[in-house]
């Protein structure tokens, strides 16, 4: 018994001292990381709102919407909107919403600028976990992701699902994870009447 | 609150919205866990015992059952350790240590019932039954559920099913393998470079899988 | 023992993924570019001589019966360390490498080198001997990464070197799972080629 003893406490004051260590560093990086994600998501919001109004310094407000159904119940992540103005005009230029869509190998966070109409003005990726070189691919501007303005929530589709748009070469899961999930939002946001009537023949 | 509710709970935290026992979505856990996914020749999860293991059909089978049986345990116990200790005493990173530990415990209990119980199997399983606790499989498959947000029923079908992903491709293995043996191969390649050349095809074979929309 | 003989030990003549066959699920999962498979190898070889450093200063301390999991909790709290570290100062590093900084943890390599070496040698050897596997563990994965990105992408470090026209229509198998399975098993007959060669047969 008493060698059990001895032991278990040698084990205990090891996983002590490890806990504490860990302790320390967590307080040290906890923050830096909570910062970084904030940066990473206000430079996103930034980049797609000037497609909204170019060159106006921009309002972001989150906004809660009555009778926003949440289109990512499968990933856990409910629907935010953030609605754009240029101050001092209060009047709203247009939405900002974060997609979710699972992928390959991670959940693929897009962020969606569309203007009052439904109609995507810009996208960008936020976060992505994908095969680096094919999947991951779908973040760069002159692919997938630049391939979204334009579009209103039902047009928003692969071709080989009936839309436009290309899925990328060997990455249909990625590129049908990205173009589902901003069509999902979009057609949540149009359920909840925030946009106005949608402009015929599509592009504007 | 009364049984029902305190298992129904634990099963659906944290999916939030009451998501419960979604029966579509545990098949397409299973069906991407097995199949598209698979954790071999996909994610790269439990490589050393797949090219350890895979000489003879039976102890694969073996192998499987008990890799099956400890990804379950360790699914259950990791998931309730994070959820029930450590993230309401704010310890999230301190996940990778319990997590490990945990493991580590669970390899040492299934050792002492294959030992008592049999002893033919724990035997030819020899090293590689401690080795269970260094699978990343093991490891990797409790990270993830914890990653992609799994509620306790879907963290334990997905471990289950990663099992049985594991075991599928260490049949197949184990199979092909025995046949190689009485071909003629390259002296160079004799041994594992063949192994690895055939763990490839038969990736290849699952990336047919790829394609499914699950 | 002298301790460059420790520190080159484990890049060639015992190199923990050619010769010893360990830690493979990091080394296919990781060398899908080279940058990925250099920072892999960088947190790898950082966990390893720090466990091997605590291992070999605790190894009279640690009573046998217990020695796997306090190695074990060692090993976990400097991974742990590391992917904080990595996910607070380098994050696009720590996403591109995902799930397999965790996994650093039940790399074979590092509690096979703790159990096998750190926990009965002196700490320096102990330290030449992690820098060495750790090495060999980088230049393992730097090789197969450097092949897999030049066939699969036509850049090696994110330089173009086969050109735009190459970029856009490369060999895709060798970036996806089937080409990191077989060219490691020609890799490992290549080295079993030149083996044999040495020894005199064909």
């Amino acid at each position: 018994m008493p060698e059990m003893m001895k032991l278990g406490i040698v084990l205990m004051s090891v996983s002590l001292v490890a806990a504490v260590a860990l302790g320390l560093v967590n307080g040290q990086t906890a923050p830096v990381i909570a910062v970084q994600k904030e940066m990473a998501r206000q430079a996103a919001m930034t980049a797609i709102a000037s497609s909204l109004s170019p060159g106006d310094s921009l309002a972001f407000d989150s906004i809660e919407v009555e009778g926003l159904e949440n289109p990512y119940a499968g990933v856990n992540e409910a629907l935010e909107v953030v609605r754009v103005s240029a101050p001092p005009d209060p009047e709203a230029l247009g939405y900002l919403f974060l997609a979710y869509g699972k992928g390959y190998s991670s959940t693929i966070q897009t962020m969606v600028a569309v203007d009052l109409e439904g109609v995507v003005t810009g996208s960008i990726i936020l976060y992505q976990g994908e095969t680096p070189g094919l999947g991951a691919n779908v973040a760069q501007p002159d692919r997938l992701i630049g391939r979204l303005a334009g579009l209103t929530g039902g047009e928003c589709l692969l071709k080989k699902d009936g839309g436009t748009i290309d899925a990328m070469t060997g990455c249909t899961i990625t590129s049908r994870a990205v173009v589902g999930s901003v069509a999902d939002g979009l057609e949540s946001m149009r359920g909840a009447g925030l946009f106005g009537p949608a402009p015929v023949g599509g592009a504007s | 609150m009364n049984a029902a509710m305190l298992l129904s709970a634990l099963l659906s935290a944290p999916g939030g919205e009451g998501s419960g026992f979604d029966i579509g979505r545990m098949m397409a856990i299973i069906f991407a866990a097995i199949f598209v996914n698979n954790f071999v020749l996909s994610r790269f999860l439990g490589i050393c015992p797949f090219i350890g293991v895979s000489k003879q059909l039976d102890s694969a089978i073996g192998m499987g059952a008990a890799v099956i049986f400890v990804l379950a345990m360790a699914a259950l116990g990791t998931w309730v350790v994070y959820y029930l200790l450590l993230v309401p005493m704010g310890l999230g990173y301190l996940s990778t240590i319990a997590f490990i530990l945990i493991i580590a415990a669970l390899v040492q209990l299934v050792e002492m019932i294959l030992l008592k119980y049999s002893p033919g199997l724990y035997r030819a399983l020899g090293i590689y039954l401690p080795l269970i606790t260094t699978n990343c499989a093991v490891l990797g498959v409790s990270v993830l559920n914890i990653g992609e947000r799994y509620s306790l029923g879907e963290s334990v079908v997905h471990a289950i099913a990663a099992g049985i992903g594991f075991t599928l491709a260490l049949i197949l293995m184990a199979g092909l393998r025995q046949k190689i043996e009485m071909t003629d191969i390259p002296p160079s390649l004799e041994g594992k470079p063949i192994a690895f050349i055939i763990a490839g095809t038969m990736s290849i074979a699952f990336l047919g899988f790829a394609g499914m929309g699950v | 023992m002298s301790l460059a003989k420790d520190l080159v030990n484990g890049i060639f003549r015992e190199n923990p993924i050619f010769r010893l066959t360990l830690g493979m699920c990091p080394f296919l999962a990781v060398t899908t570019s080279v940058r990925n498979a250099l920072g892999m190898g960088a947190a790898a070889m950082f966990v390893l001589v720090c466990s091997n450093f605590l291992v070999s200063l605790l190894r009279n301390a640690i009573p046998s019966k217990v020695r796997i999991p306090c190695y074990i909790v060692i090993i976990a709290t400097f991974v742990t360390l590391v992917d904080m570290v990595m996910n607070a100062y380098l994050p696009d590093l720590h996403r591109a490498l995902g799930i397999f900084i965790p996994l650093i943890v039940v790399n074979c390599i590092i509690l096979g080198r703790a159990e096998g070496f750190a926990n009965r040698n002196p700490v320096l050897s102990s330290v030449a001997d992690g820098i060495g596997m750790g090495i060999g563990f980088t230049l393992a994965m730097v090789v197969l990464a450097s092949i897999r990105e030049l066939l699969g992408n036509g850049t090696w470090l994110d330089i173009n070197i086969l050109g735009e026209a190459y970029t856009n229509q490369p060999l895709l198998i060798a970036i996806l799972a089937p080409g990191a399975f077989i060219l490691l098993g020609f890799i490992l007959g290549f080295f079993n080629l030149m083996e044999n060669r040495k020894r005199g047969r064909r």
